[in-house]
């Protein structure tokens, strides 16, 4: 077996060295009862690599993919581009094959990597403080959602019905064994209006969700939701879908959000089917020690030279045990280190860049629409909804466009099955050119 | 001495910060798309200042992070014995095969049509792990071992509450336990009991015995142990814990020393979490991503969480509402890239090799064993499986701790292994070498363990206080970092 380096002398020696007649007396403390025997699991025979290739290829084949289609799909992840400098700096075996850094002074590279990426991410979502990440962006809802409670002592979380429905139920899913009201707000299908999110805040709220720009793709002012939250001394948590937005426009941060979470899928990562991605967390300064998740700070060594450390472990489980800020252990390092050199090969213009095109691709396709087919109204950034005359007519363009190669978008319903079924929900991003938006119509046309 | 003119010197270099880079940003990288601004109705909304991230040319980017990268010790380095990691060979055929095109740049909301190939090897893999582990079924949807321990103690709860049993809510956990497992206990609702282990690091049926009774909702149980033993009692702790009306929740984090050998669901365990990044190698990361599917038995098995893949005569589909599952943790299916490799991992061993995988690696951590016990102290006597625990009993006497011998192993040329876990013994050092690793390697890292034991003996001990002396960096003060915590630059 090629990954195992023993020759059967190796192994012999070591038995011989310990007494030892054969493998079977290294695991004399199981009882014989439970002895599979060798060969007789029920797995395929093995695979040599170059059949292992062969295997994943033709599986892959099977699939169609963002490359070889025209994709307009979104609802929390998306088709963003990825450089080849992302891939490498994360395929180094000194970053991949590493371990969480529990010993500094040999992990000092994983280590600045992580502080750069908090200190990026604080910057891009206009926060004070970030963690190195949590799984994507439904576990970190729900963990803001359990911060919250832990920094206000209150029980009572309200969610606005614009919250991506996966992020939903996940929060809803992790608070449903504790104490305490949740209250999923209905703003009816494409509300952005706030006012009945802030009638559901009370001196018994620990947090107001919102996501922005919403699951719809509408971007909203968020200042009314702060004057709300200081009158009920509750914490305000912004949540998103497509970190790539705040290239362009105000961050949570500039709203005075107290925790912003969401998806940094966005910084380089692929979409790779669902995971893994980046769940950004990050917060104000002075929740700090209530941020779950692990954290990367600097300091000194022996010889004062300046250097990084895992920190704040006391809030964590391996110390705090049950009373822990959050049970998580392993994040999503690497992902933190793709999401880092992504955005420093992009800087300021670059991250603006893929913002203004995202979102020029959905105005364009926009601009195009032809008259049975109704865009949400609205300030969108590069995602919106699309409402037809009927379900039969969107799925009969959705069939179209499957036939031109085009994934067209997400049936609303798929989301949330009391919505009626003529919605579509569309996204952009960099990766649309012109003539992927001419085809998308084209189809849109035949199927009319 | 002459100048110095660059951060390199001898081609030992130190890296600014990116945001130390002290020049304007270049042309930023070239983008594809709709190459036009934004539609004015965004104007109202557009950022008042930059956020500033400092834009860095392409080669000046993959420089500092190479140079990061040097500073770091992986598995791929060297050595890395860390203790419960599981810290194996990464085969590099998986990291081929999971960028492929139809795997990688693929939406998880693309229609099933679309998705059979991906479909499918997820659906083999949650087959393949089921058999491995000795259950009836898998979900692939938690994110990591904790979450996977989370799904599990929710699959409990809801299975319990469908007997009618509420009031069960204490989970009783060795003191040996990963810290994991009572952080997940309580977001489940649930409080934790500790079971003080035997006097040789296995659970002691006596002590168990006291503690169930009809609030027990379930055991936690991790085995072998995080002392690196088997529990072979097992099969009377499952049923003791059964006949008091509770469930047996296994962690998987040590399923490496099993794999192929013996099944954690034939000795009466109802779930088990499998870290898929330790036990079938998906690389860490640094961190992570992890996966942490979790097996379960025919009592479990209607609690499973939603999404998750079926198959019908050769066709997959995505099953996204149930009554009695638990309901949904992840916002997608899970880690799919992790589980790609995971796939490759079993392909490449089948089942005419799978079972080499545990006979090596425990072969490799009692023969560790048996090279160090003399000069070490062994709180635990026997046979060990994947990993084996030592304290520093006998060094203490000469003033030196685990901490110094783990730095001093730095200067050897090693990781070190495991410190101060489990809690259940004073200055623990947890050695898990994997199949991975060559008898002369396990050789060398044992001389420098006799090497630092005879220094000690001598009382020649002052490198070992003084170490590491030889990485970029000396020991850290992590005592301020925690007292004024500084988590981002400001210039």
């Amino acid at each position: 077996m090629r990954y195992l380096p023993h020759t059967q002398n190796d192994r012999q020696t070591m038995l011989d060295s310990m007494g030892m007649q054969d493998m079977s007396a290294l695991f004399a403390d199981v009882p014989s009862e439970f002895y599979l025997k060798e060969g007789e699991i029920g797995l395929p025979d093995a695979l040599s690599e170059a059949g292992i290739v062969k295997k994943f290829i033709n599986a892959a084949e099977k699939n169609r993919n963002a490359i070889n289609t025209r994709c307009f799909l979104g609802g929390g992840t998306y088709y963003h581009f990825v450089p080849a400098v992302v891939d490498y700096v994360i395929s180094r075996g000194e970053f991949l094959t590493a371990y969480t850094p529990y010993q500094p002074e040999i992990a000092q590279g994983t280590l600045q990597a992580l502080f750069e990426y908090q200190t990026m991410i604080a910057r891009l979502t206009g926060m004070e403080v970030s963690n190195a990440s949590m799984y994507e962006a439904a576990t970190a809802t729900a963990e803001a959602a359990l911060m919250a409670r832990r920094v206000t002592r209150k029980t009572r979380t309200v969610i606005a019905g614009s919250v991506n429905p996966r992020y939903r139920a996940v929060t809803q899913n992790y608070l449903s064994r504790l104490e305490g009201d949740y209250v999923e707000v209905d703003m009816g299908i494409l509300g952005t209006d706030l006012s009945k999110v802030i009638a559901e805040i009370d001196d018994t709220t620990a947090s107001v969700i919102v996501q922005y720009p919403d699951f719809y793709g509408s971007v909203y002012d968020l200042v009314p939701l702060r004057e709300a939250c200081d009158a009920h001394k509750c914490l305000m948590v912004v949540a998103f879908s497509d970190v790539s937005a705040f290239g362009l426009i105000e961050a949570p941060g500039a709203y005075g959000a107290d925790i912003a979470v969401g998806s940094g899928q966005a910084l380089g990562i692929p979409m790779a089917f669902g995971g893994p991605h980046l769940g950004v967390f990050a917060c104000k300064q002075k929740y700090l020690r209530q941020m779950p998740g692990r954290v990367c700070g600097l300091t000194k060594d022996a010889d004062g030279k300046r250097g990084f450390v895992l920190t704040l472990s006391t809030r964590e489980q391996h110390i705090r045990r049950e009373k822990a800020t959050s049970n998580i252990c392993t994040n999503q390092g690497l992902m933190c280190t793709a999401a880092a050199t992504y955005m420093a090969l992009m800087g300021d213009e670059g991250l603006k860049t893929v913002a203004n095109h995202s979102a020029a691709a959905l105005d364009l396709l926009i601009s195009k629409l032809p008259s049975h087919v109704v865009a949400a109204s609205g300030a969108h950034y590069n995602e919106t909804v699309l409402t037809f005359e009927s379900g039969k007519k969107r799925d009969a363009f959705i069939a179209e466009a499957r036939k031109q190669d085009i994934f067209a978008g997400i049936p609303l319903e798929k989301f949330d099955k009391t919505i009626e079924a003529k919605h579509l929900l569309v996204a952009t991003t960099e990766m649309i050119e012109e003539d992927d938006v001419n085809a998308l119509i084209a189809a849109m046309e035949v199927a009319s | 001495m002459s100048q110095q003119y660059s951060s390199v010197s001898g081609m030992q270099h130190e890296e600014p910060l990116l945001f130390e880079h002290a020049h304007e940003a270049p042309e930023s990288i070239s983008l594809p798309g709709v190459q036009a601004d934004a539609p004015s109705s965004l104007d109202a909304f557009k950022r008042k200042k930059a956020a500033n991230i400092p834009g860095l040319s392409e080669p000046e980017t993959v420089r500092h992070f190479v140079r990061l990268s040097q500073w770091n010790h992986g598995i791929e380095t060297g050595f890395y014995p860390l203790g419960s990691c599981t810290m194996k060979y990464n085969p590099r055929v998986n990291e081929q095969i999971a960028r492929l095109p139809g795997l990688a740049h693929v939406h998880p909301d693309q229609p099933e049509d679309s998705v059979q190939g991906i479909l499918g090897l997820l659906h083999e893999l949650q087959g393949w792990l089921a058999e491995i582990a000795g259950f009836k079924d898998v979900t692939l949807q938690p994110a990591a071992g904790a979450h996977g321990e989370l799904a599990g103690l929710m699959m409990i709860r809801k299975c319990l509450d469908a007997r009618g049993e509420e009031n069960r809510k204490k989970v009783l956990v060795p003191d040996s336990a990963h810290g994991t497992n009572p952080a997940s206990a309580a977001l489940c609702g649930m409080y934790t009991v500790e079971i003080k282990s035997g006097a040789d690091g296995r659970i002691d049926l006596e002590e168990l015995k006291k503690h169930l009774d009809g609030d027990v909702a379930a055991l936690m149980m991790t085995n072998p142990n995080t002392a690196g033993t088997f529990e072979t009692d097992i099969k009377e702790i499952c049923q003791l814990v059964h006949d008091a009306g509770g469930l047996v929740y296994g962690d998987g984090a040590n399923l490496n020393a099993l794999v192929g050998v013996a099944r954690p669901g034939d000795m009466g365990l109802d779930c088990l979490h499998i870290n898929v990044h330790k036990t079938f190698s998906t690389p860490h990361g640094g961190g992570g991503p992890g996966a942490g599917p979790v097996a379960v038995n025919d009592t479990l098995k209607p609690f499973l969480p939603v999404p998750r893949i079926v198959e019908n005569a050769g066709v997959y589909a995505i099953e996204t509402e149930d009554e009695q599952s638990i309901g949904t943790i992840l916002s997608t299916l899970g880690q799919t890239g992790v589980y790609m490799r995971a796939n490759a991992y079993i392909s490449a061993f089948g089942k005419q090799h799978i079972h080499k995988i545990a006979q090596d690696a425990v072969l490799n951590a009692n023969y560790v064993l048996s090279r160090l016990k003399d000069k070490y102290h062994v709180p635990f006597e026997g046979l060990c499986k994947h990993e084996c625990l030592l304290t520093d009993e006998w060094q203490n006497k000469h003033g030196v701790k685990t901490l110094d011998i783990a730095k001093r192993l730095i200067d050897l040329g090693f990781h070190p292994m495991t410190v101060y876990f489990p809690l259940i013994v004073h200055g623990a050092m947890l050695i898990e070498p994997t199949e991975t690793e060559s008898k002369d390697t396990l050789d060398a890292f044992c001389d420098a363990m006799l090497e630092i034991a005879a220094q000690c003996e001598a009382g020649d001990t002052q490198a070992l206080h003084d170490a590491p002396l030889k990485p970029i960096r000396r020991r850290l003060d992590e005592t301020q970092a925690a007292r004024k915590p500084v988590l981002v630059w400001s210039e």
